[in-house]
C-alpha cells in the first residue's frame, strides 16, 4: 500500500489508536509485512488484534487441516471447517475483521525449510511462529538472525503461556510519562538482543532472591522443561506417565540455570502435574492474553515506540500474572 | 431451549484443562455480561469458546466507525445498529451451542435492573465504560449475593477485580476518583493560560451562552462572590453575560442575519476583552490579552502552515489553521448552527425539527468546528498557543485512547477470574484435573456467610508498564469495615408497595427487634448517597403509609440504620411480586409486633388464596436476615450522643489492614471526590505501602452533608458534565486506571478560586 496520506476511512477506524501512538506509529503498521506461522488459539488472536490495528500485509502460513479440538480457541473456524485446510477456512474472515489488510495465505510448510525460509523471511518486515517446539524456534531464529528480521514467537500450554522476541538491535522512542501532558517528552533507546540460541544458556546467579522471586521462576522453567522434553521426546507429555521425567527435566534446569536457591530449587510438583497433564491443549482466555501481549508487541516493535518484551515473557494462567526475563542480556 | 450440536471434539481442550465437572458447571451457569463494547466484544468472544453457553448481554450503545479498530464483531455493515445485538449474533456464530440474550438498554434503570433481577444471574461480568454504571452493578450485585467481576482499560492499561460480597473489596471499598481535570473558573472565564483553558470555555461556557438553555448565567459567580473572590471581577463577568442577550437574539433571527458572527466575535473578542484589561491590576502580573480585530484579520494573507508540516506524516485535521482559517471557521460553523436553531417564536410547522438547544458532541462536527474556532482565537487573545481540531476534539470530548490488545488481554482475565468465581461454588481450585470431590455450594442470600477460603485463588489484575512485570496479580483485599456499600445487610422484601406499609416491611425483616429503635431511609441505587428519611424514633408518622404513597418504589431500598449505632444497617431492596399468584412469605408471620400484619390483612383482595397468615401482597426473606453486630472499633463513640439523623453509613474507623503481599504493590490513588458521595471515602490509599501509616485515621471529608444541600447552579453544571469543587485545593487526579473507555460521561471540573 502507498505510503501516501490516510483517507477519511482509515482517520475515522484507526482514530482512538492514533490517539494513542501516532500518526508516525500507525504508517509503520500500515507499511508492515508480517509473517506468521500455524493458526492455533494464540495465532487467531494475535492476527485478530495485528489485522485491527491496520497492518499492510499479512502472510500466514499452515499446512494442517482443521480438527474438531479446533474450534475450541479458534474462532475463525466453524463446524464445517473441520477438515478443510486451516488457512483457507480462516482467509475471508481474517480479510473481514479489516478489509485495508492484504491476508495472503500458504497452506503448506515448504518456507520453513532452510533455503526457501530465507527467501521468504526476506519478503517480510517481521516473524512471528507460534506454537513451535524449540529446536526449530533455534534453526528459524538464526535464519530471522542472518535477514536482520525481527523475530517473535510465543505459544501457550494449557494455563501456561510464552513469547520469546529477538529484535537483534532494536531503536525506539520511550515516551517520558513523567513530563507534563503538554509538553511530551521522549527518549531514544537502543536494545541489543541475543539468539534464542543464547538466551537458553542464560544463568540466573546475579539475581536477588527478591528479583528471582519477582520473576515466576517456576512458569519459567515449566516452560523451558517443556521445550527440553519435547526436545527429547519429540513430543509434549500427554499423560501422568510422564511426570517424573518432567519434574527430573525441570530441576535439572532449574540447577544448571543456577537460581537463587532461596526461592527455588525444584518446580512445584502440582504445577509439573497439571502443565503434564493440560500441555496440549489450549484455552480460549489464554490464547487471548498471550495473544494480546504478543500482538501488542509486534505493534510496539513496528512502531519503534514504547519497550518491548526483553525477552522472555511467561503467563500464568493459575493467577493471571505475567513475568518477564531477560534471558541473556543486560 | 433449543438444543444445536456442534462437533464432539469442540470442547476437548477446555475440558482436559477445566475437568469436566467445571466445565459443565461453566455450561450451567447463567452469566451476565454489561458492555458490549471494546471489552465486551472480546469477552463475549471469549466466553462462548470457554464453555459458557448461557449468556445475557446487555449494552444501550450502538455502533460507531471509531470502534471497528478494537470491537472486531462489528463491520462497517453495522454502523448505527445496536451493540448488543450484533455482538450477540455474531457471537453464536463462533459456537452453536451458545445461546445470549441481547438487550439494548441502560443497566442503571431500577424499575428493570432491581436487585431481583441481578439475582437470576450466578456470575456478573462488567465490560463498562463508566463510573456511574460500574457503581450501580457493584452495589447490586453486593446487594443480590451475585460474583461479579469488573473491569477497565485506558489505552495499554487495564485491570481486572472480582468481587465476592463480604469476601473481597466490593466496588466501592476505595473511593474512585472522578475522571476530569479541575479548573478554576476564573481561570476559564478571564485570565486563561493554557489550551484546555480554552477549550473548556469554548465547550462548557461559550456554548452554553450562545446556544444552550436561556438561563441566568449568575448563581455561579453569586457562588464565586461567596467565596471571596475579586468583587470587581466578578461584576465584570456580570456584564459580559448580560450582554450575551443581544446575540442570543440575533443567532436566533429569522432568517439569520450575516453579521451574527461578526456581533458574536466583536463581543466576544473584542468588548469583553478590553473590558477586562480595564481592570488594571487583575494584568500587573500577568501577561494581557489583545483584543482581536474581524477586519484586521479578514485581511490577513499569512500562508497556511500545510507547505511547512508537509514532509511530517499528518491527518488533514492535525494540521494547525491560520488565524484568518480559524475565523472563516468561526464563521462558518456559527451560520451552520444558527441554521439549527429554531428561532426564538416558531411560526411554520416546518421548524418543530429544528433543534432549541445545541450542545457540544465531538462527533458533531458543527459543534466540534466551533470549539476548535473560538477556542483558538481566544488562545491567540491571551497568547497561548493553538491546538489543531484533532486535538480540540480528544481535549472537548475527553477521549480515552483505545486498542484491541489491552481489551482482549483484560477479557481473558475476566474470564479466568470468572472460572475462579464457578470453581469457587464447587469448592475446587480450577486449575488441573485433580478435583477434590464435590461442591458445597455457598449460598449467596446474604453477604456475610461466605467462606472465603473458597476464594483463595481470585486476584485483582493490572496491566502495568513496569518491564518486568506486565501483568501483576495480587491478592484481593478485604472488604474496607467502613464501606458504605458492601457491610451493609442486604435484603428483599417483594411487595406491592400501594399495599404493603413501611411497617409491614421493615418490622416484617427486623422480626422481634423492635422498629423504634432504628431511622429508616429510602435511598435509589443509582445514588445510594443521597437518601431520604422516612421515619425515626421520635417521627413515626409514615410508618403506617403505604411504601407507594411515601414514594418508595419498586427498585429503591430501604436503609434501616440502627440509633445507637450497635447493628450494620440493613438494606431492604424492594422488589415487586411475582407475576401470577398471590404469594404467602413463608416467614410471612414473622413480624413480631402485631401491627405489621394487622394494618394490611383485612381487605386482602383475589390474590389472597392458600395458607398461613401472610399477607397477600407482602414477601417477606426466608430466613429474615441476621441483625450483624458492628465491630468493636467501629461503634459510634457512645450511647450518649446519638446523632439525628446519622446517614447510613458514617463509620468511624478508617485503619485498615495491610496485607504482607501488599508491599512493593502499585495502588490506585484514591482521592476523596468533593462530597458528590455522601459515603465517606473509605480509606486513603498510598502508592506503594510498605509501612503502616502513623495511626491518625485521616477524617471524614464531610461527614453529615445535608441531604438535599446541592444548589440549583451547582447540579445543573453536574449536569452539563461539570463539577464544582469545594476549593481550589482539592485537585482530582486523573487516574488511568479508572478505566473510562470513552470518556463520554465524565466531565470537566471547575474549582471556584
Amino acid at each position: 500500500m502507498a505510503s501516501g496520506e490516510f483517507t477519511e476511512e482509515e482517520q475515522g477506524r484507526y482514530d482512538r489508536q492514533i490517539r494513542l501512538w501516532g500518526i508516525e506509529a500507525q504508517q509503520r503498521m500500515r507499511n508492515a509485512t508480517i509473517l506468521v506461522v500455524r493458526l492455533r488459539g494464540t495465532a487467531t488472536e494475535t492476527i485478530k488484534n495485528i489485522v485491527l490495528a491496520g497492518i499492510g500485509k499479512l502472510i500466514l502460513v499452515d499446512a494442517d487441516d482443521v480438527k474438531e479440538e479446533d474450534l475450541g480457541a479458534g474462532f475463525f473456524f466453524r463446524d464445517d471447517d473441520v477438515g478443510k485446510k486451516r488457512v483457507d477456512a480462516a482467509k475471508a474472515r481474517i480479510e473481514n475483521l479489516n478489509p485495508l489488510v492484504t491476508v495472503e495465505t500458504v497452506p503448506n510448510f515448504n518456507v520453513l525449510n532452510n533455503q526457501n525460509f530465507e527467501s521468504t523471511v526476506n519478503g517480510v518486515d517481521l516473524v512471528c511462529i507460534t506454537e513451535w517446539d524449540r529446536d526449530d524456534l533455534v534453526r528459524l531464529n538464526i535464519i530471522c538472525r542472518r535477514s536482520r528480521k525481527p523475530f517473535y514467537s510465543g505459544g501457550t500450554y494449557g494455563l501456561l503461556g510464552y513469547i520469546f522476541c529477538d529484535l537483534l538491535d532494536h531503536n525506539y522512542i520511550s515516551p517520558d510519562r513523567s513530563s507534563p501532558k503538554d509538553v511530551p517528552k521522549s527518549i531514544q533507546m537502543k536494545v541489543s538482543y541475543p539468539s534464542l540460541q543464547d538466551a537458553l544458556r542464560h544463568r540466573w546467579s546475579l539475581l536477588s532472591k527478591r528479583q528471582t522471586k519477582e520473576l515466576n521462576p517456576a512458569s519459567v522453567f515449566a516452560i523451558l522443561a517443556l521445550w527440553r522434553f519435547q526436545s527429547i521426546q519429540k513430543r509434549l507429555p500427554i499423560g501422568a506417565q510422564d511426570v517424573g521425567e518432567l519434574q527430573q527435566i525441570a530441576d535439572a534446569l532449574v540447577s544448571e540455570a543456577d537460581v537463587n536457591k532461596q526461592v527455588i530449587t525444584t518446580v512445584p510438583h502440582s504445577l509439573i502435574e497439571s502443565v503434564t497433564m493440560t500441555a496440549v491443549h489450549e484455552f480460549s482466555p489464554v490464547c487471548a492474553i498471550v495473544g494480546g501481549l504478543l500482538a501488542q508487541d509486534i505493534l510496539k516493535t513496528l512502531a519503534a515506540r514504547e519497550p518491548p518484551i526483553a525477552n522472555f515473557l511467561t503467563f500464568d494462567g493459575n493467577t493471571g500474572g505475567a513475568s518477564v526475563c531477560k534471558l541473556s542480556m543486560s | 431451549m433449543p438444543t444445536t450440536t456442534t462437533v464432539p471434539g469442540r470442547t476437548k481442550h477446555a475440558k482436559g484443562i477445566l475437568g469436566d465437572e467445571l466445565h459443565k458447571k461453566l455450561g450451567e451457569t447463567k452469566v451476565l455480561v454489561v458492555g458490549a463494547g471494546g471489552i465486551g466484544c472480546e469477552l463475549i468472544k471469549t466466553l462462548v469458546l470457554s464453555g459458557f453457553i448461557n449468556i445475557t448481554l446487555l449494552d444501550l450503545d450502538t455502533i460507531d466507525l471509531s470502534n471497528l479498530n478494537r470491537q472486531f464483531l462489528f463491520r462497517t455493515t453495522h454502523l448505527k445498529k445496536p451493540k448488543s445485538l450484533i455482538a450477540a449474533s455474531v457471537a453464536s456464530t463462533f459456537n452453536p451451542l451458545v445461546h445470549i440474550t441481547p438487550i439494548q438498554d441502560n443497566i442503571t434503570d431500577s424499575d428493570k435492573y432491581h436487585v431481583e433481577w441481578f439475582r437470576t444471574f450466578d456470575l456478573v461480568l462488567n465490560a463498562l465504560d463508566n463510573l456511574e454504571a460500574r457503581k450501580y452493578v457493584g452495589r447490586m450485585c453486593v446487594a443480590g449475593g451475585v460474583g461479579m467481576v469488573e473491569s477497565g482499560t485506558a489505552g495499554y492499561l487495564g485491570q481486572v477485580q472480582p468481587i465476592v460480597g463480604g469476601v473481597t473489596e466490593c466496588f466501592e471499598c476505595v473511593e474512585k476518583p472522578k475522571g476530569g481535570k479541575t479548573y478554576p473558573v476564573c481561570t476559564i472565564r478571564s485570565t486563561p493560560s493554557l489550551p484546555i483553558h480554552s477549550v473548556v470555555w469554548s465547550k462548557s461556557y461559550l456554548m452554553g451562552q450562545l446556544f444552550g438553555v436561556d438561563e441566568d448565567a449568575g448563581t455561579e459567580l453569586d457562588e464565586a462572590e461567596k467565596q471571596g473572590e475579586n468583587a470587581e471581577e466578578i461584576a465584570n463577568l456580570r456584564k459580559e453575560a448580560e450582554s450575551f442577550a443581544q446575540v442570543r437574539a440575533a443567532i436566533r433571527s429569522k432568517p439569520t442575519t450575516t453579521p451574527a458572527a461578526r456581533m458574536i466575535f466583536d463581543k466576544i473578542f473584542n468588548t469583553d476583552i478590553k473590558r477586562l484589561l480595564s481592570m488594571s491590576d487583575m494584568w500587573n502580573h500577568r501577561a494581557k490579552p489583545v483584543p482581536l480585530d474581524f477586519d484586521r484579520i479578514m485581511q490577513e494573507t499569512e500562508v497556511g502552515n500545510g507547505e511547512k508540516e508537509k514532509e511530517s506524516v499528518a491527518l488533514k485535521d492535525q494540521k494547525k489553521l491560520t488565524t484568518k482559517e480559524n475565523l472563516e471557521l468561526f464563521i462558518s460553523s456559527v451560520s451552520a448552527l444558527s441554521a439549527r436553531l429554531s428561532p426564538s417564536s416558531p411560526s411554520s410547522s416546518e421548524e418543530e425539527t429544528k433543534e432549541t438547544v445545541i450542545e457540544f458532541d465531538k462527533d458533531d462536527p458543527d459543534t466540534l468546528d466551533f470549539v476548535t474556532a473560538t477556542s483558538n482565537l481566544r488562545s491567540l487573545a491571551y497568547g497561548i498557543p493553538q491546538k489543531s481540531k484533532w486535538e480540540v476534539k480528544e481535549m472537548a470530548g475527553n477521549i480515552i485512547p483505545a486498542i484491541a490488545t489491552t481489551n482482549a488481554i483484560i477479557a481473558g482475565l475476566i474470564v479466568l477470574q470468572g472460572v475462579h468465581l464457578v470453581a469457587a461454588k464447587l469448592g475446587r481450585s480450577s486449575a488441573g484435573s485433580s478435583a477434590s470431590s464435590s461442591s458445597n455450594a455457598l449460598t449467596s442470600t446474604t453477604t456475610t456467610n461466605s467462606d472465603s477460603s473458597s476464594y483463595t485463588a481470585l486476584r485483582n489484575i493490572h496491566i502495568q508498564l513496569k518491564p518486568s512485570v506486565p501483568l501483576s496479580a495480587i491478592t484481593t483485599s478485604r472488604p474496607n469495615p467502613a464501606c458504605g456499600i458492601c457491610r451493609d445487610v442486604y435484603t428483599v422484601v417483594r411487595c406491592d408497595p400501594l399495599r404493603a406499609t413501611l411497617r409491614d416491611v421493615v418490622q416484617g425483616v427486623l422480626g422481634p427487634t423492635p422498629i423504634s429503635e432504628f431511622t429508616i431511609f429510602a435511598s435509589a441505587p443509582s445514588a445510594p448517597s443521597a437518601t431520604r428519611i422516612l421515619a425515626d424514633p421520635d417521627w413515626d408518622d409514615n410508618l403506617d403509609r403505604t411504601l407507594g404513597s411515601v414514594n418508595v418504589r419498586c427498585g429503591m431500598f430501604v436503609n434501616v440504620v440502627h440509633e445507637e449505632g450497635v447493628w450494620e444497617t440493613i438494606s431492604v431492596g424492594i422488589g415487586g411480586l411475582p407475576p401470577g399468584e398471590g404469594w404467602y412469605g413463608g416467614n410471612g408471620s414473622g413480624s413480631g409486633s402485631g401491627s405489621g400484619s394487622g394494618s394490611g390483612s383485612g381487605n386482602g383482595n383475589g390474590n389472597a388464596e392458600g395458607e398461613g397468615e401472610g399477607i397477600p401482597w407482602l414477601m417477606l426473606p426466608d430466613p429474615l436476615p441476621r441483625l450483624v453486630v458492628k465491630k468493636e472499633e467501629e461503634k459510634k463513640g457512645g450511647t450518649n450522643t446519638p446523632p439525628p439523623p446519622p446517614p447510613p453509613v458514617e463509620r468511624a474507623s478508617l485503619k485498615r489492614g495491610l496485607d504482607e503481599e501488599d508491599d512493593d504493590i502499585e495502588l490506585l490513588d484514591g482521592d476523596d471526590n468533593n462530597g458528590a458521595d455522601a459515603h465517606p471515602p473509605a480509606t486513603k490509599r498510598r502508592k506503594t505501602i510498605s509501612n503502616p501509616p502513623p495511626s491518625t485515621p485521616p477524617k471524614h471529608q464531610h461527614p453529615t452533608r445535608p441531604v438535599f444541600s446541592s444548589p440549583s447552579k451547582k447540579r445543573k453544571l453536574e449536569e452539563d458534565g461539570l463539577v464544582l469543587m469545594e476549593s481550589a485545593e482539592e485537585v482530582l487526579d486523573d487516574d488511568l486506571l479508572d478505566g473510562r473507555e470513552n470518556g463520554g460521561g465524565e466531565g470537566d471540573v471547575i474549582v471556584i478560586d
